[in-house]
This record gives structure tokens, sequence and C-alpha cells, in this order.
């Protein structure tokens, strides 16, 4: 009824290569689209700054983390530590007079080198052990952050981005700051989408899959490997600037530290490995479900609702959270991009369930 | 769009009018870390914050029918949450916030000192914030980092004097245990001692190589500088290490909780204190009378008058006096007016549960006055008197480092 | 030289106590194959529990034991309703099941018996053992001596007719099904046993730190113990845990004064990389791990 669909009849290999093969899908995407583009104008500075923001960003963040993970096969928890990467050099970079769009590009190549070295641990083993060694890397990039007084911003460890402003438009409004995020999230959304479909997309598929049958049929593990870290650390550096100057403003060292790197992969896994709509809504739900639940709990507990102690009820968002993402694990391993899929299968045909593919 | 800002807008205005009119609802916004970091102090400090805000309504304090809410919400040291609870706690209607988290209080400074909110830093954060004029928004309050390590310096130099004597410094190995540094270096050349420093990994549950060291190091006095589980792990390693108790010294995280993990070997440990502690103060006597007996104590009856429970009634002390103080005018009460109330207050001691502190535009930390008290084996016994340890050095260091950051950093 | 040899002394007796918390990891990769990183978690929980059983007024010579049948039986069920349902799953799943494990028990213990450090007194003297100019901690000593004991025991332990069964399961789970053996009982039965592991570690960590949330960040350390050891060894534990803990105080103790901060989790990072690089499955370990 919505799709107006009662099958999938492609009659050519274009049709069926089309990013979006079913006019609705664009349309819901264009929608959405300008909803997000002029959400300033609708919701309230509390909302935007403190929710529709953040999840932009993390969205980004997570795209790029489910780039190497979901696309390549190659499980990675420092990630925050390359995000820390990017924030430290953009600000130090803008700060030694780099312009800000010059500095971005920078601050992710930059990124990008040492997240690669990162990647070297990926030549060499895989699964458990590749999760040892990327964790180990972020305690040391922690470490090296904290204990370098030029890097974290001396005596406080406190380092404000300096004002900018990008191509004209000064970033010092909640808007300008969101909407130059929104437009990297989109960015690398469109991107994301694209690789898939290129031979680059292609070999880091075959990698995952399989490394000694992607060698044989001719893709280069090494480089591939390699490449793919070197993307994602880009994409992971630029978004890590982008979380500097749009959201946090003031960087500490906190902010890039292990637990985050959990709550990253917890984004990628819950929303659904290599899954683009599945980056965007496992970050909404990563980021935003404790908080929602703290305020739910507290708003019960101010109407007498639960009788517990403070200490107990500050807790009980922790609890929740840790049981939902076992929960997800265990009753949807694809994550919430699959539920999505499973909604939105059922509502091709729909009222005509017989018609089911 | 616009008529229904209008219509917004003019309810609030008058709701404002008949609230400034009738009784105000002044609100707090208690935005800590109950969950990760901070949980060794937060639970008893915020239990005290809440307990005194019932006492103030309780009694009245704020005159006129006026009451003081607290906003209770957990940040989980997460600076993306914090920023989020205090968007929501702003938009309520708070105008004082405690982040009691220094990651969370440095990503929020800014913004709340664009608002004109107030933040209150008792016992953390930055100390350059105690200077009013680079940091209008923002009250200390009490004695900063910096100030404790002056008053601990000070408190050797009395009892056992500091020309030509050895000082170690063991703290945890983050900015925060970093702090006294430039204090130390700055009174060392002063006052003729020599001291190092010997850091340890966080969280601190391992301190065997610092400590083995320190004991090589021979010192006449031993610093340490940490917070939560790690401070009983110094103290009962310093003590394995042949270190008496008596030379040990603390910041100001060192309470109940931890003589009870360390036992009965703490006796003659020091440590710096802001606020007294224990139930025989009459503030704390009445929170007894008024909140704990008639049931309405927000958490565990035993944590009354445990040093972070006194603490946070400090804190909130002086908040609810800067309330009051605002609100004496007769208009409402905003981030400005607060403020006001703030530098208002002056030789307030919560009758005798702190030292008087009095605040103006240019000094938020309020003097910066503090004693020493001692482990008894049951309960911390005061052996110096309130006072302010270098003022003038202390005061530099802050001028400095406000300056720097007023450039940018 | 009294200096190192402390320093070495002290670090070893270190290692061991961290192998304490990596030895419950090891019994578990072992027998399922599943890399537990809630077993910091575990401990922490384990901590809490000998603090709850001694708030009861039991001595903390028969807390300890009740604690342990507690965490057995916790060990069971989390098995029995979580891990069990992953079995076939992806690596990666089955790491952030614990992560999440980790996390839901970071709320539920602390959030019940509260946050506050909760202090556990096992009656051992504060005073050091001194030979020589060299002091020796008592409570890392006694913590060292369990860690050897316990993993004497669970090598024995191996050596039985049940301990014979875990191992046919740690080799191959279809061909163990194939003779009659309970694989999911087997599996079960190892998370139990890390669970009593867990108990001995938080006891003997809570004793000096108290029983808090933190406890469950001894799970860096205890990585770089597996990794280091191999992580299907019982005894690359003991080796493992000694060099981690040798190094780790070691190298800190003559490095820090110059490095201007705690150079020991740049140790255990290394430890773990080098390892990884050079020998990834470990001094000990099985080679037939996924190599590329």
């Amino acid at each position: 009824m919505f799709y107006r669909l009662s099958g999938t009849y492609h009659t050519s290999y274009q049709a069926d290569r089309k990013l979006w093969k079913i006019p609705t899908d664009r349309w819901l995407v264009i929608a959405l689209l300008v909803l997000a583009a002029l959400a300033p104008l609708y919701v309230s500075p509390l909302y935007l700054g403190s929710y529709v923001l953040p999840w932009v960003i993390w969205s980004a963040a997570a795209l790029s983390l489910t780039l190497l993970m979901g696309l390549a096969g190659q499980l990675h928890f420092g990630f925050a530590a390359v995000m820390a990467i990017g924030a430290y050099a953009s600000i130090h970079l803008v700060r030694a007079g780099v312009p800000f769009e010059l500095a971005l590009l920078l601050s992710g190549l930059i990124a990008a080198v040492i997240g690669t070295v990162f990647g070297g641990a990926a030549l060499r083993v895989k699964g458990l052990y590749l999760v040892m060694a990327t964790l180990a890397m972020q305690y040391l990039v922690d470490w090296v952050v904290v204990n370098v007084p030029a890097i974290s911003g001396g005596a406080h460890a406190t380092l404000r981005t300096p004002d900018v402003g990008f191509l004209f438009l000064p970033i010092d409004s909640l808007a300008s700051r969101y909407w130059l995020a929104l437009g990297w999230a989109v960015a690398l959304t469109v991107f994301f989408m694209n690789v898939k479909r290129t031979s680059f997309g292609r070999a880091l598929v075959a990698i995952r899959d399989k490394d000694f049958a992607a060698a044989v049929i001719g893709v280069d593990p090494f480089r591939t490997k390699l490449t793919a870290f070197a993307t994602s650390s880009f994409m992971g550096g630029v978004t890590g600037a982008i979380l500097a100057f749009c959201f946090y403003r003031a960087v500490t060292p906190e902010q890039f530290g292990f637990n985050v790197s959990i709550q990253l992969v917890a984004m990628v896994l819950v929303g659904g490995l290599g899954s683009v709509i599945g980056s965007w809504l496992g970050a909404g739900f990563v980021l935003l479900a404790p908080i929602f639940l703290t305020n739910l709990v507290s708003g019960l507990a101010a109407g007498g609702w639960v009788p517990v102690s403070q200490n107990f009820l500050s807790h009980l968002p922790l609890m929740i959270y840790g049981a939902m993402i076992i929960g997800f694990l265990l009753l949807e391993p694809l994550g919430l991009a699959k539920i999505y899929d499973n909604i939105r299968k059922y509502f091709l045909v729909w009222p005509f369930r017989h018609a089911r593919s | 769009m616009t008529f229904l800002r209008k219509l917004a807008l003019t309810t609030a205005l008058v709701a404002g009018l008949s609230a400034s009119a009738m009784a105000e609802d002044v609100k707090f916004g208690l935005l800590q870390d109950f969950t990760a970091v901070y949980t060794f102090v937060t639970g008893q400090y915020n239990q005290g914050q809440q307990d005194y805000l019932a006492l103030a309504n309780a009694e009245g304090i704020l005159g006129d029918g006026n009451t003081v809410t607290a906003i209770v919400r957990d940040t989980g040291n997460q600076p993306q949450r914090g920023i989020e609870a205090y968007n929501r706690a702003k938009e309520e209607g708070a105008i004082l916030f405690d982040f009691l988290s220094t990651p969370v209080s440095a990503a929020i400074l800014d913004q709340a000192s664009a608002d004109k909110n107030i933040v209150i830093t008792p016992a953390h954060g930055r100390g350059d914030a105690s200077d009013g004029t680079v940091f209008p928004y923002v009250f200390p309050m009490m004695p900063t980092y910096w100030a404790q390590a002056a008053a601990l310096i000070e408190y050797m130099k009395e009892t056992g004097g500091l020309e030509g004597k050895k000082i170690a410094i063991v703290h945890i190995d983050s900015p925060f245990g970093r702090e006294p540094g430039p204090i130390l270096d700055a009174l060392a050349k002063q006052e003729g001692f020599e001291f190092q420093a010997f850091p340890y990994a966080s969280p601190g549950n391992e301190q065997a190589a610092a400590w083995s060291e320190v004991r090589r190091y021979r010192p006449d006095y031993v610093l340490i500088w940490g917070a939560g589980g790690g401070q009983a792990v110094s103290v009962r390693t310093a003590i394995q290490n042949g270190i008496r108790p008596e030379q040990i010294h603390s910041v100001i995280w060192l309470a109940e909780t931890d003589a009870a993990n360390v036992g009965p070997q703490m006796k003659g440990v020091k440590r710096f204190e802001a606020t007294a502690a224990g139930t025989d103060h009459p503030i704390i006597q009445r929170i007894q009378e008024k909140v704990i007996t008639p049931g309405k104590g927000s958490g565990d009856q035993a944590n009354v008058g445990n040093s972070y429970y006194n603490l946070g009634v400090a804190t909130m002390a002086v908040a609810v006096e800067a309330a009051r103080l605002g609100l004496e005018g007769g208009q409402p009460l905003t981030g400005d007016t607060l403020k006001a109330g703030f530098e208002k207050i002056s030789g307030f001691d919560a009758e005798g549960l702190m030292p008087p502190v009095t605040y103006t535009a240019e000094d938020h930390q309020g003097g910066g006055a503090g004693r020493v008290s001692e482990w008894d084996g049951e309960k911390w016994v005061p052996v110096s008197d309130w006072k302010a340890a270098y003022p003038d050095l202390i005061r530099t260091v802050i001028e400095e480092s406000a300056a720097k950051y007023k450039e940018g950093n | 030289m009294a200096y190192f040899l402390e320093l070495l002394i002290s670090g070893a007796l270190t290692g061991l106590m961290y192998s304490l918390v990596a030895l419950g990891f090891v019994l578990i990769y072992k027998s399922a194959g599943v890399p537990n990183l809630a077993q910091g978690a575990l401990v922490m929980t384990a901590g809490y529990a000998v603090w709850m059983v001694m708030a009861w007024g039991l001595n903390v010579w028969i807390a300890i034991p009740v604690a342990a049948a507690i965490m057995f039986g916790f060990g069971l069920i989390v098995e029995r309703l979580l891990l069990r349902r992953m079995v076939g799953q992806p690596v990666i799943m089955v790491v952030m099941l614990t992560l999440g494990l980790e996390i839901l028990l970071r709320g539920l213990v602390p959030g019940i018996l509260g946050s506050t450090p909760k202090p556990i007194d096992l009656g051992i003297d504060f005073a050091p053992i001194i030979i020589g100019d060299v002091f020796i901690n008592r409570t890392s000593l006694y913590g060292g001596i369990a860690a050897l004991a316990l993993v004497g025991a669970s090598l024995l332990f191996f050596r039985t007719r049940l301990g014979t069964k875990l191992r046919a399961v740690s080799d191959d789970h279809v061909s163990s099904w194939a003779v009659g053996i309970s694989v999911e009982r087997a599996i079960g039965i190892s998370w139990g046993l890390a669970g009593i592991a867990a108990v001995v570690a938080g006891a003997l960590w809570g004793s000096s730190q108290g029983a808090d949330w933190t406890l469950s960040m001894l799970l860096f350390p205890a990585v770089a113990v597996v990794i280091l050891g191999g992580v299907d060894s019982v005894p690359g534990v003991v080796v493992g845990g000694i060099l981690v803990g040798v190094l780790g105080t070691v190298i800190p103790g003559y490095l820090d004064s110059f490095a201007g901060g705690s150079t020991r989790d740049v140790v255990t990072s290394l430890i773990i990389l080098l390892t990884i690089m050079v020998r990834p499955f470990g001094i000990f370990g099985r080679e037939d791990i996924e190599r590329i």
C-alpha cells in the first residue's frame, strides 16, 4: 500500500543496480533529509543540542567503524583512540593557523596514518587477538594523550576549540554546528552506500568472508586490509574533529576513553554489522537509551513510583542498558537494521500477505 | 509557529509574574556521577546535599514561602550525558549546577557561563576558576587542590619544620594527581625542602613499584594524592613499606570508608578537610531532628555525619545562603542575582561546620581556608585551626592560570 | 641490587595475583572457546559476595567457601541463560555479549549492595616480611601462594574423571558429543570454576582496596596475562602472570621518575601487542588459533 509494490520486477540490470530500487524508498530518504536539514527551525535547542546533534555525529562515527567491522570484518576495540587523534590533531592545527577546512582533512589524514599502524596487527591475526591488540593500542594512545601536556593542553588537560568558520559560514551557533555535522554524516552515508558497489567495497567483503579465498581470486589481503584501516580511520579522525568542534568544544582525554570504544562497538552491533540504516539506528539507541532511561527512572521516582534508594535508582539505567545489549544479541543478532528490514518487508506488499517474497 | 511561541511566552510570563508575586521554587541541578569514577564520594555527598535542602525547606530558610528543589541525575562521568542533563535541567529552570566530575564540568563550563548559570565546583574542577573576573559564574567555593596542597605543607612546617626535609608525593597518574605539582615547586624553593613525585597507574589497585621507590627515597613526609579505592591501597602499601601513619598526609579524598578498608593501622594518618566531620554540629543535629527522624532522609541513616556527607551539607548551606541573599531585593532569582547573592556572603560558616567564607567578585574560592585532621581509630580529629595557607602564593598561581585560560587555553 | 630484587619479588607476587583473575578467563576459554571479557566483573561480583556473606556475621574462612558456592551457581546460571544460546555465533557477538554482561553486573551489584568501597578484612598482618633490605608484602605473598595453589588444583582437577571430560570438550565439541560427554554440562562447570577463581581473586584484591566496581578493571592486566601465557593454557597463567607482574613493576620502577608518569599501562599494552605480533598463541597456547 505505502510502497505500491506487488513484488520485485526489474527488467534491466540497470534497474536492479539502483541505489533505491523502489521509488518510495527514495522519497522516504529525501523527506528525511529535508526534515533533518530543517531541524534547527522546528526542534527546540534542548533537543537539537543534546539529542539530535550528538546522534548525527555518533552515527558518522558508527558508519566509520562499521566500514571496518561490518564490510571488512576487522574487529576494532580502539576506535575512540582514532577519533581522539583526529580531535586533538584538528585543534592543534587550527591553533597553529591552518584553516579549519584544511585542518579537518589533515586531521583525518593523521588519524589515517596512525590508524593504519593499528591495522598492522590485522595483517597477522584476527578475531579475539585483533580485539586485544586494538584494545592495547587504545591504552597506548590514551597514555600518550594524558602524559604529554603539549597534546592534552596543560595542567587541566582541557583544550578548548578556537572559533572557526567553514566555507565562510562561522561555526558558532548551534544551527551552524548542526549543519556542519549533518553535512559530514550525510557525506559519509552517501560514501558508504556507494562503496559497497565499487571494486574496493567488494574486495572488503571478500576479505571479510574468507581472506585466503579472497587472495585466490586476486584480492591482495595485505593492501585491502590496510586500505580498510586507513579509510575507516580517516573517516573516524574527521568525525573526531567534528565531535570536538561541533559538540564538545572543550576536549578532555576522558571523552575518548576505552568505554567510548566499547560504546561505538555496541552501536555497530546493536544497529547491525555493515548496515547504513543500522549505524544510524544503533548510534541513536546506544547513545540515547541510557539518557532516556535515566530521565524516565528519575521521573518515576519523583512521582513516587519507585520506592528505592538513590543509589539503586542511578544504577538502574546501567542495568537496563546492559540487559538490552544482551537482549539484542540473544534475540536479534542482526540488530536494529534487521528489525527495520522485517518491518519494511512486511509493508512492501501489505496488505497482500500471500505476495510476500 | 510564531503563534505557539507567543502563547508559550505569554504563559511563561504570566506564570513568572504570579510566581514572583507569590513564592519562588529555586532549582539546583545536582547532575553527578553515581555509577562510574566518583562513586566513592557521590552517594554520601549527594545525600548530604539533598538532606540539607530538605532541612532548608522545612525551616523556610529562603523566607516568604520560597522553596528549593534539587534536580538529581546520573551522568556516569560521561560528558555527552552531562551536556544533555545540563540542557534539560536548564530547561526545567535550574540556575545552579554541581557536577562533581572534572570531565563533565570541563565540558560544560563555557556553555554554562554563556547561559549565565552558576556552576559550583567544590573540592574538584579547575583551581583557576577561583578568579571571579575570568570565571564570573563559576564558584569553586571551597579550597582548591592548590590551597589543599599548601595547607598540608604549612601543617608539616608547623609540626616538624621543612628546612632540608624530604617530601614524597605519591599520586594517581592523571591530571588530578598532578595538580599539586606547581605549588610544591614554588614552596620547595621558598621553604627549602626537596620533593619527588611518584606516580602510580590509575585506578591504583596496585602500587607496589611506587612505594618501593618511596621507601628508598626516605621521605620525612608523604603526601598521597588519589581518590577512591586507590587511597586505601596507598595507605596500606605505605605502612607495609615502613612508613609511619603519622608521616602520611592526604588530599581531601580520604574518609571513613577508606579507614574501614585499611583497618586499625590507619590511626595517625592525616588529611586535609574543608568541612568538619561528625554529627556534633547544630546543622547536622537539626537535620537529624527535622529530616532524618521524620523519615524524609534521602539515604542510609548511617552516613549522616560522615566527611563526604558533611561536605555535601556545607556546599548546599552556602548555596542556599547565596539564594537567600540573592532573593533579598525581592527580584526573581536568576544566575546573575544568585551570583550577586554569592558575592554578598561574608563570614558565613554554616554554624561552625566549615571555616568562615567570604566571596567577592574577584575571589570565588572564599579565602581557601581549611584544616588538617587526624584519624584516631574511630573518627577524624582536627589537629589544626581553620586558616588559609600561603594565600598570596595561591592567588598568584590562580591568576596566572586564569590569564592563560583567557588567552584561549 | 636490593631494590631490583624487591621489585622482582613484589612484581612476581602481584603478577600471580593477576593470574587469579586470568585463571577464570582461561578455564572458560579452554572448555568453551568463549573469551569472557566479563571476568573482571565476575571478580567484582565475587568481592561483593564475600563482603555480603561476612556482613551476615560469618567468619571470613566460612564466608569465602559460601561465596564460592554462590559464585559457582552464578557461573552456571550465566552459562545456561546467556552463553549457551550463543553457540556458533561469530566471536564478536560473544565478546559483545560478555561486555554487555559486564555492564549489567556493574549496574546490578553496586546498585543493590552499595557503591562505596566495601571492606574485606582477611586478617592479614600489615607488617612486611623483611629479608635483608627487601620488604615483602604479606597480602601479595598470600595471594601468590593462593594463585599457585589454585592453578595446581586446576591441573590436578584436569586429571580427574570430570577433568578429563573437560579436556575432551576443549579438544573438540562434536567428537565429545559423539562419545557421550555432555558438552553443555562440561562448559557449565567451567563457568562455575571460573566463578570460584573469581572469589579468591575478589577476596584478595578486595582486602587491599575494598570491594567496589574498580575491581572489574583488573580485566586489562589479566588479558595481558592470558595473551602472554596462552589463552587456553592453565600453566601459562602462572608464567604469564609472573612475567606481566615483573615487567610491569621493574620497568616502571626505573622509568617512572624519568617519564613523569606511570608507565605500567604502557608496559602492559606493549606486552599484549608484542606477543600478538611475535607469537599470537602465547608461550604455552596451542598453535591452532586462526592465523592469516
